[in-house]
């Protein structure tokens, strides 16, 4: 255990080694939350509006939601998986009494940490500046759901990532783009964290619901909401705890492949 | 048990796509790859003792960095018995990991934009080094490599020498009992490398450390090892004392002779190979059957001041292993 507290210490040096760059970010995600806001707010400029079931009030507790929830389940620094097994830098990890899946949890730990603190802080500044009407969460059995379902998510999300980075153990040279397309595409689009997936059709709704995607962002931020509750609250839980068992079996499954068809090039 | 690393029947093989140049190359690759084996060792054996300093030697391409990645647990081999301390590398059991460490001599293990001595700390941790044990190990290794002053600079800022030798502090904090060095000494100057070698040689001696050591550099393998493994081609043409290498690959010996007075080198050439002259300095080549004939003739026939017959040097005789000839021999 306290090896993977120095993993956490060390992680946490490491972001702040690259200030500027970390800051940069932060500006592109703020700019991306105003734009966003902007849309929405544009939408329903008509105060006495309701679209999908969403009010002035809620849909920008959605777009500030997925600020929050975004930086806490999608922001990962398993992401360098992928270039770490294509450099050849895994060897280092590999030749160490420690798991190499821990290693990287804790690093996704860290840097979660990290930007959780920066989250909280843009969304004062946002809430000051944006004065947008917010909807408070009280009641604590959705709020209890609602951190499960992050911490669900933040499971999935891991494994999913380690699966697509996988990809280098094959085909070295596909690692970045199968990655790109994975999270960028897919997660971005069907986690909900560019559009409520309630606005879609409801064939393609209960095909989604079935995928773990919603559960990354959509389904924690509804609950949050509280349009998701009682009965669906734990049947969506169930549903993520599925996801998180199984991905994380099938992910165990394709790294011990990937391991042994693994050829320790570029060094 | 005395065997700290046993190689049975060790065969490797790599698998690679070839790849056509070329867009429409790049999509026929896609969808119908064409595979290649490479077999980079062909069915190598050995064992080493406890406390033996092996060095391992070949052309590049041999096989050596794959031989010690099989042997760290990197790579899955494809036929044969691994076994390390009594274990099977590739487990890469924690226990098994905490004895043994792979250098190479291209590798980082240091955090890039951090200071060196972070990395330390991170080891101790991941390696669960005692506080005390963990001071002592690196009072020793920073002083014997003397890098005092580097450990709080950030590692990007260092010299590529700098840095090796920060790497090994990095891969022998946890005082392993194998060392597996894989050119350890590439890209250093002169005294840099000295000091690596003086230290690879007492690291030896003081914690009877295993260590199997490939490297281009001939000083290092000469300096260090008395029994050395040659590889080619991923097999081992020769298995034994440095010393029976060169007896039994060296085909001449080296005649030096101090001329007392300038004669006509032409005369010279009838008894060996001139290699040099420098006058009054004149180097010789001759079989080394006839090294003691050779000798008794220039002795007889020339005004020669001083003698000395030579072995050939240890990197000729090398060169003559890599370029091939040695395998002729060692079929015999
Ligand atoms: N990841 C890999 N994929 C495909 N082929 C490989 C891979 N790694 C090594 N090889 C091949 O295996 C053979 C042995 O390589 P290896 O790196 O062990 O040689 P070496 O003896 O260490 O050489 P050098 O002295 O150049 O370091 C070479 O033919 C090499 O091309
Ligand atoms: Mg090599």
């Amino acid at each position: 255990m306290k090896k993977y507290l120095s993993v956490f210490k060390i992680s946490f040096a490491q972001e702040f080694a690259y200030r500027l760059n970390f800051i940069m970010w932060r500006v592109r995600n703020v700019m991306q939350i105003i734009l966003v806001f902007f849309l929405w707010d544009t939408v329903f400029s008509n105060p006495g509006r309701v679209l999908f079931g969403y009010d002035r009030a809620k849909i920008l507790t959605y777009v500030f939601g997925i600020m929050i929830v975004k930086s806490l389940v999608l922001s990962a620094r398993a992401a360098d998986v992928a270039g770490d097994i294509y450099r050849g830098d895994i060897m280092n990890h590999l030749l160490k009494p420690m798991s190499y899946f821990k290693f990287w949890f804790t690093r996704d730990i860290s840097s979660k940490a990290l930007n959780l603190l920066f989250a909280v802080g843009e969304f004062a500044f946002l809430f000051i500046i944006l004065r947008p009407p917010f909807f408070l969460q009280t009641d604590l059995l959705a709020l209890f759901g609602f951190f499960l379902s992050i911490a669900l998510a933040i499971f999935i999300y891991f494994n999913l990532l380690f699966m697509t980075s996988s990809i280098p153990f094959w085909a070295p040279e596909l690692g970045w783009g199968s990655h790109f397309l994975i999270t960028a595409i897919v997660i971005e689009f069907l986690s909900g964290s560019l559009f409520p997936i309630d606005i879609l059709p409801l064939t393609i709704q209960k095909i989604l619901f079935i995928s773990p995607f919603p559960y990354l962002i959509f389904f924690p931020i509804q609950v949050y909401l509280g349009r998701i509750s009682g009965s669906v609250l734990l049947g969506g839980l169930a549903i993520s705890l599925f996801w998180a068992i199984t991905l994380w079996l099938v992910m165990n499954f394709i790294w011990n492949k990937g391991l042994r068809a693994y050829q320790a090039s570029g060094r | 048990m005395d065997k700290a690393i046993l190689v049975d029947h060790l065969v490797k093989n790599f698998e690679v796509t070839e790849k056509t140049p070329g867009l429409m190359g790049a999509f026929s690759t896609l969808l119908s790859p064409k595979k290649k084996v490479v077999r980079a060792l062909k069915d190598i054996s050995f064992s080493v003792s406890k406390g033996e300093l092996v060095g391992f030697i070949g052309p590049n391409g041999a096989g050596k960095t794959t031989t010690l990645k099989v042997l760290s647990g990197l790579l899955y081999p494809t036929a044969g018995i691994t076994q390390v301390l009594g274990f099977d590398p590739w487990e890469r059991r924690p226990e098994y990991l905490k004895r043994i460490s792979l250098v190479m001599g291209q590798k980082n293990q240091l955090w890039w934009d951090l200071p060196a001595i972070e990395t330390f700390e991170l080891n101790r941790a991941i390696y669960e080094i005692p506080k005390k044990v963990y001071k002592e190990s690196l009072d020793e290794l920073v002083t014997l490599l003397e890098v005092e002053k580097l450990l709080n600079i950030q590692v990007r800022r260092l010299s590529l020498g700098q840095r090796m030798r920060l790497e090994l502090v990095a891969a022998l904090l946890h005082q392993p009992e194998i060392l597996f060095l894989d050119e350890p000494t590439i890209g250093l100057d002169l005294v840099a490398q000295e000091k690596i070698r003086n230290f690879i040689y007492d690291y030896n001696r003081k914690h009877s450390a295993t260590i199997l050591l490939t490297s281009h550099n001939m000083d290092d393998v000469i300096d260090l090892a008395r029994r050395v493994i040659v590889i080619d081609d991923g097999r081992i043409i020769f298995d034994g004392i440095l010393d029976e290498l060169i007896a039994r690959f060296a085909k001449e010996k080296i005649i030096k002779l101090t001329l007392t007075k300038e004669i006509d080198t032409k005369e010279l050439e009838k008894i060996g190979k001139v290699k040099s002259i420098q006058f009054p300095e004149v180097i010789l080549r001759v079989p080394r059957s006839a090294a003691a004939v050779a000798a008794s003739e220039l002795l007889q026939s020339f005004p020669v001041g001083d003698l000395t017959i030579e072995e050939e040097d240890i990197e000729d005789v090398i060169r003559v292993v890599f370029r091939g000839e040695a395998k002729k021999l060692s079929r015999k």
